[in-house]
């Protein structure tokens, strides 16, 4: 079953596949997630909507192990990371992660955010680290502040540095997990460029996010995810314009 | 005017009597020599057991909130590391409610009278004693700064591809050490109050110094009160210091 599935994975050209996932608390009695399967290919950027507590954010935090699935496989680059003793830190270095609350390191300056991970886990130099984490501060626009510290930044500051952060460690795939959700609106613009951007460049996306223009103009693929599962998923056009569920219907009715 | 005179000769008896008081209790056959021993023990002890201490306390806090946060990923792997936590967790579980749930004296005179009754200097095991004792109040502290840290500091880290303990040590640890130095030092305070209670086993601390010198000279007042002097000096220093770093810690705070 599993080889097949290994097989599978790597034929389908999918960066990360997941099998059936599940994640249960409480001994089963609350199913965040129930049975998801879904494959993302290289390049692809797949918006996750979802009303709250559909299992949406849980999904995201599933594929670097952040949550620890009750059952089920996820596969990167064909490797099945959620079995016993993968090793998860390897492969987290390859999946950048952006969080809601941006989680950038408060008693270091931004550049030290920036470099600590590359140099410590990619054996880079600080001249290497600190010329590439210029490079990419300067393309969001804040090479001027890489001797700030983090409380001196605006939210929207803040969560441009936590991308740059994930994208100094080149990986593959980066998830994003509500990013612009505790930004001031006239803040989220700035975030959504750098994102639309990034997009523009071929990386592999995940985005948890209830930003739908911004679903609607980037996403190659949108996924509704109701109760743990994925309820429907398609073209942004076809989700937006045309959905078929009653629950999404539902959704996008008291959304939009 | 014969009153007055009376009023000067009192005030003369008693800066007599209070002169008479001082030689004999610190100024004849060197007394105040003991004085110094005792506090020079005092320091001594509280700064040992502080190191011990902070050993122990640092590594039974790193035992316990590692099992606290990794519990769900050795249960789900199992096998010997799991044991090995759960056995190590268990311990530090045991260590903690003894040592916090009993009288730091009756230690003391545990270690003295059973454990180490083959030990003949005193000095060592009370070192140990309050070592051991410290300990526990340390990794408490320490332990409650690890958790107070947000966790999304931890998933951050390990988001990066850090495994536990680099995370911990270039991300967490550097803001717990921020966090809890402050209480860290009142901790040590209390420890140097703490020691007065060494002559229970035999050592001369500052405490016991004061109480023999009134043994022999039958003043109380004037060795007491000595020490009691003593110990504020030392600890309002101390706290003084403390209130110094807070304020630079705070700074550095952007």
């Amino acid at each position: 079953m599993k080889d097949s599935n290994i097989i599978e994975a790597n034929e389908s050209g999918a960066v990360i596949q997941t099998v059936e996932l599940c994640k249960h608390y409480k001994g089963g009695e609350i199913k965040a997630l129930d049975g998801v399967s879904i494959s993302i290919q290289k390049g692809e950027v797949v918006v996750i909507i979802g009303p709250s507590g559909s299992g949406k954010s849980t999904l995201l935090r599933s594929l670097n192990l952040l949550e620890i699935p009750t059952s089920g496989s996820i596969f990167f680059h064909g490797e099945d990371i959620a079995a016993k003793n993968a090793n998860v830190d390897l492969h987290r270095q390859k999946m950048g992660m952006v969080f809601q609350h941006f989680n950038l390191f408060p008693h270091m300056t931004i550049l030290k955010n920036l470099t600590i991970a590359p140099m410590k886990l990619l054996g880079k130099t600080k001249e290497e680290a600190e010329e590439k984490a210029m490079v990419l501060l300067s393309k969001v626009g804040l090479a001027d502040r890489a001797e700030s510290y983090p409380s001196q930044l605006s939210g929207g500051q803040k969560q441009r540095i936590a991308i740059v952060r994930a994208l100094c460690m080149e990986p593959e795939v980066m998830l994003f997990d509500e990013p612009t959700s505790a930004l001031d609106p006239e803040l989220v613009g700035e975030v959504l460029d750098v994102m639309k951007s990034l997009a523009a460049s071929g990386m592999t996306m995940l985005c948890v996010t209830h930003e739908m223009g911004f679903a609607r103009e980037v996403a190659d693929r949108v996924v509704f995810m109701s109760d743990g599962v994925i309820v429907e998923q398609g073209s942004p056009d076809k989700i937006f314009t045309a959905p078929e569920s009653p629950r999404l219907k539902q959704f996008l009715h008291s959304i939009l | 005017m014969l009153a007055l005179k009376e009023k000067e000769e009192n005030k003369l008896d008693w800066f007599n009597s209070f002169k008479e008081d001082f030689i004999l209790n610190f100024v004849d056959k060197g007394r105040w020599k003991m004085l110094v021993k005792g506090f020079g023990n005092t320091l001594l002890i509280t700064l040992c057991s502080v190191l011990i201490g902070i050993v122990i306390g640092v590594l039974i806090a790193t035992v316990r909130s590692t099992y606290d946060k990794n519990k769900e990923v050795y249960e789900k792997n199992g096998g010997a590391k799991y044991i090995v936590m759960r056995v190590l967790n268990a311990v530090c579980n045991v260590y903690l409610t003894v040592v916090r749930g009993t009288p730091v004296v009756v230690q003391l005179l545990i270690f003295y009278f059973i454990i180490f009754a083959f030990v003949e200097n005193g000095l060592i095991i009370a070192i140990i004693a309050f070592g051991l004792n410290s300990g526990a109040y340390v990794a408490e502290i320490f332990r409650g700064g690890i958790m107070s840290i947000d966790n999304g500091q931890f998933e951050a880290g390990r988001s990066l591809g850090f495994n536990y303990f680099q995370t911990m040590i270039y991300i967490v640890i550097p803001q717990v050490i921020k966090n809890v130095l402050p209480t860290l030092c009142n901790e040590f305070i209390v420890l140097l109050k703490e020691t007065s209670i060494a002559g229970y086993v035999g050592i001369m601390d500052l405490t016991k110094a004061g109480d023999l010198i009134r043994g022999v000279t039958f003043s109380a007042f004037m060795p007491l009160i000595a020490v009691a002097l003593i110990y504020l000096v030392a600890v309002v220093v101390l706290t003084q210091l403390v209130k110094l770093l807070e304020r630079r810690l705070r700074r550095s705070e952007r």
